[in-house]
């Protein structure tokens, strides 16, 4: 043998192992993207994977209060009220009633029988023990401040539970039972004023929601089992087995689900690739109503004409405001930047919820949603505004994600397209960003919003109320006392009234100028249904709904 | 801290007369056990420097609790939070009590998840490990044999072919090669998975009958089921090859450039002039000597690797310390970061410590 033949074989071998691998693996694959049905990814009839790309931060209510952690919470924790199917309004979940017994006391009775997936029994005192620790370990990261209106509570006996309120007849305090705050926790398993480890909780199998976790790792896998004793409103779950899939990566989350490895992708596929999935036959793109809203902030104190300006005119200050909600144009932003995963909001409340109306489609622009730069012209003039007004834009794309540059660019555009304004767009390291924007230190800039409960009062409280957590200086009694007073009005046909009244007057004085509303996108196999029917305004994605057929 | 031995070895060849016991004792400094003590000493300065350096970095931007939490807490609630962790004392306060909790081995506990950092450690770093064990006999395959090949032709057509090659394995980031063999072997081909360690499947019936070692590929055979070892090896074909064609690409240079080295050694040309053939040559006496500095190498490749892998493993959502350790630094959970670097940090300096013993042990010449 030459030297150059043993050079070649030596070539040959290597090559060989190389396709000998690419090769056996090839031949071993079947078309369903996994090895076989013992390992496949993609769950058979009474089987689903979901894949997403939250995180999870940890299982105990006590301790998370993130869209990742509570996306799992509402799997496997029962709550005294929940949003059934369809709908944003809270019912009774293992409650069989829940109401006001006086202005400070919300009575809820457990139906009877209640237990555990472990064989404990659920009973007030499980309730009682939930909402104590809750305030007790007061996590950081935990969801202990919506519980801002309770007092104490008592259990009165075994399936009744009393709730001492410090504010009278809050109407918020049924969604809050619904909230982060409001997953029911075994007290025989988790720690009464600290926080219980995920493996504790897994170990002890302390769930009694639609489904119990089988087996859990850590921000990679969960596997869910249908829990046959729930007695919930929401009721048995139609698939038995669904094992959730966590991914970092959202390019990654897209190719497995257009390969079908996995039977449903939710939260977070980028835009694009939601648009490049529509177009895709072999998978389906449901979406639904988000809660996530994102607008433009004005502080009422530094804006073009603010208070502490040296040109100070209110007048002309809600004339920029005015202008600007006349020439910007939602429609465009959300289908050509966000390929139509979020959509037009021309409210402080968005669509889905109870009392939502649009005014600023009526009030603003075109009078049906576009821009109108004549009407914007005519706002500026009317007022006495020299145009071009120069106005100092923030944004923060690394909070808000990339599409934010896009969407402020757009939006750039469309501000000084006639002239009307100069639009100088600047963007800031989030923790900067936040310390800056209460602090009176940007004029006008972005904020999202996501929600904590899935009820008006969270889109409206936090934000106008004289103390908001906006710190934008801006001020309207009138509208202080209807959010002060829709919280507490009984009749729920009042409230509604007065969440719209509030919703109007906001949008007369523009203290934000509501952009767009996020949807919620899930992308399922062809062979999947049920994600329309979970799709809905109370923004809780539930797996029990999902089934393959 | 790797050895000096570099390039073409220039040792006694074969045949010739040795020096005398005294002079060659003299000459290497030193025997084998005083050199490997002064390589085991030299571990703990090197460490104490990296941990210090890494603290230091860290701090330069601030407290860890206001990176990780500014911005989403009130200030006075921060504040509260600075005060409670200590992070308002002394630096030099912070770092003393740091190195303490170093020495017991307590790295703390992350900010985002509140998990002790010697379990994020434990957890992940078995599946950077597995992966560098893959891309190690990826790129061996690859860089010794074509080494040697391209050296056996020389300036010849396969040579310069190959050495492209090389270059452009070394030189091409490792996500677009994990990008494009994703792109090829999983969305064209269809043969491969595009990321993870195992399937859904695989990783439940590991989870319940196997030994939970964090190594799937132990996990796997321990499970007795021959379908998810072949899932936990198809996972891990593409990450290992991204990463290991780096890796390869320098071996096949580092092996072509010390074959063609010794083959024109002093010893060599005699036994060529002697009518020894080249095959021979190559095979007996030119092959073996020329690997010795691929053995010092290895240790600097590992620091390389493990950078590579925070690519890779991200690419292919191999969830190692690499992987996890991006997802830190978007929370900004400096601890938790400064925790993985000390670890990576003090796998590289053991790694080059375990590669001064091989090489002193394969070639004993190497002696300071």
């Amino acid at each position: 043998m030459t030297s150059h033949a043993r050079n070649r074989r030596v070539i040959a071998a290597t090559a060989g192992l190389a396709a000998v691998a690419l090769v056996l693996t090839a031949c071993s694959n079947n078309d369903d993207g996994g090895t076989d049905g013992s390992t496949s990814d993609s769950g058979d009839g009474s089987s689903l994977v979901i894949g997403t790309t939250d995180k999870v931060t940890t299982l105990d209510p006590a301790g998370s209060y993130d869209n990742g952690s509570f996306a799992v919470m509402n799997q496997v924790f029962p709550f005294l009220m929940n949003t059934p199917y369809g709908s944003p309004d809270v019912e009774p979940d293992i409650a069989e009633s829940a109401e006001f017994t006086a202005p400070t006391e919300y009575t809820v009775k457990l139906k009877p029988g209640l237990k555990f997936a472990n064989g404990h029994a659920l009973t007030a005192s499980d309730v009682k023990f939930t909402f104590d620790r809750q305030v007790k370990i007061k996590d950081d990261n935990g969801p202990s401040s919506l519980l801002y209106n309770l007092d104490t509570t008592d259990a009165v006996d075994d399936t009744t539970v009393v709730f001492h309120l410090l504010s009278p007849n809050d109407q918020v305090f049924p969604q809050i039972l619904s909230s982060p705050a409001g997953p029911i926790v075994d007290e025989e398993v988790f720690s009464a004023d600290a926080l219980t480890s995920d493996d504790e909780i897994v170990s002890g199998n302390a769930f009694a929601g639609q489904y119990t976790i089988t087996d859990y790792d850590f921000n990679n896998l969960i596997a869910y089992k249908a829990n046959p004793d729930y007695q919930g409103v929401l009721g048995a779950p139609k698939t038995d087995v669904v094992n959730a899939k966590y991914y970092a990566d959202s390019s990654n989350l897209k190719l497995d689900v257009q390969q079908g490895n996995i039977d449903v992708a939710f939260r977070s596929l980028t835009s694009t690739d939601i648009a490049d999935l529509k177009t895709d036959d072999n998978v389906q793109v449901v979406d639904g109503p988000g809660g996530e809203i994102r607008y433009i902030t004005f502080n009422f104190n530094t804006m073009p004409f603010g208070a502490t300006t040296p040109e100070a005119d209110a007048t002309k200050a809600l004339a920029v405001r005015s202008a600007v909600a006349d020439l910007v144009d939602r429609e465009a932003i959300a289908e050509q930047v966000y390929k139509g995963t979020y959509t037009p909001l021309y409210s402080y409340v968005p669509a889905g919820l109870t009392g939502a109306i649009e005014p600023l489609k009526d009030m603003y622009g075109d009078g049906d949603g576009g821009p109108d730069a004549d009407k914007a012209k005519a706002a500026l003039k009317d007022a006495g505004v020299e145009t071009p007004v120069v106005l100092n834009l923030q944004y923060s794309s690394e909070h808000y994600g990339p599409s934010s540059a896009d969407e402020y660019a757009q939006i750039k555009d469309q501000l000084e397209k006639d002239g009307l304004f100069t639009v100088n767009l600047q963007t800031t390291e989030w923790v900067q960003y936040s310390k800056d924007r209460t602090a009176d230190v940007y004029p006008e800039y972005q904020l999202g919003w996501f929600p904590d409960y899935s009820d008006a009062d969270n889109y409206l409280t936090p934000f106008f109320l004289k103390e908001n957590f906006l710190a934008n200086h801006y001020d309207n009694p009138a509208v202080n006392d209807m959010i002060l007073a829709q919280a507490t009005t009984v009749d729920p046909d009042a409230r509604t009234g007065l969440i719209e009244d509030i919703q109007t007057a906001v949008a007369k004085d523009l203290s934000t100028v509501p952009l767009l509303q996020g949807a919620q996108v899930a992308v399922v196999g062809k062979d999947v249904d049920g994600a329309q029917d979970t799709l809905d305004a109370s923004f809780k994605f539930r797996y029990a709904a999902l089934s393959k057929s | 801290m790797t050895s000096t031995i570099t390039g073409a070895p220039t040792g006694v060849a074969p045949g010739q007369p040795s020096p005398a016991p005294e002079a060659r004792k003299k000459k290497q400094g030193g025997g084998l056990g005083g050199y490997l003590l002064v390589r085991f000493l030299l571990i703990f300065p090197t460490i104490f420097i990296l941990v210090s350096t890494v603290f230091l970095l860290m701090r330069t931007t601030g407290d860890p609790i206001t990176a990780a939490l500014g911005g989403r807490l009130p200030a006075d609630q921060l504040a509260e939070r600075v005060h409670a962790a200590g992070y308002d004392r002394p630096l030099f306060t912070q770092y003393v009590e740091y190195m303490g909790q170093i020495a017991r081995g307590d790295f703390g506990h992350t900010i985002s998840d509140n998990r002790p950092v010697t379990e994020v450690l434990t957890t992940y770093g078995t599946a950077t490990l597995e992966l560098a064990f893959y891309a190690l006999i990826v790129a061996f395959a690859i860089g010794i044999p074509l080494g040697r090949y391209a050296a056996s032709r020389r300036d010849k057509g396969p040579d310069a072919g190959l050495r492209i090659g090389a270059v452009l394995a070394y030189a091409t980031p490792v996500f677009f090669i994990g990008i494009l063999l994703k792109l090829v072997f999983s969305v064209w081909l269809d043969w491969l998975p595009v990321a993870g360690r195992a399937s859904t499947g695989a990783e439940i019936a590991m989870q319940h009958d196997g030994l939970q070692t964090g190594f799937y590929t132990i996990d796997a055979i321990s499970t007795g089921n021959p379908q998810i070892l072949r899932d936990v090896l198809e996972h891990a074909v593409l990450p290992a090859i991204a990463l290991g064609l780096l890796t390869g690409g320098i071996f096949l240079r580092l092996v072509r450039t010390n074959v063609i080295g010794t083959l024109s050694t002093g010893y060599v040309e005699a036994a060529r002039s002697r009518g020894v053939n080249e095959r021979r040559l190559l095979r007996k006496h030119a092959w073996r000597p020329a690997l010795v500095p691929i053995i010092t190498v290895i240790g600097l490749q590992v620091a390389l690797m493990l950078s590579g892998a925070v690519l890779t493993e991200t690419t292919f959502e191999w969830k190692g310390l690499g992987f996890q350790l991006i997802q830190y630094v978007k929370a900004r959970d400096y601890v938790a970061v400064q925790g993985m670097v000390v670890m990576l940090a003090v796998i590289v300096a053991l790694t080059n410590f375990v590669v001064d013993i091989i090489a002193a042990l394969v070639d004993p010449r190497i002696r300071f």
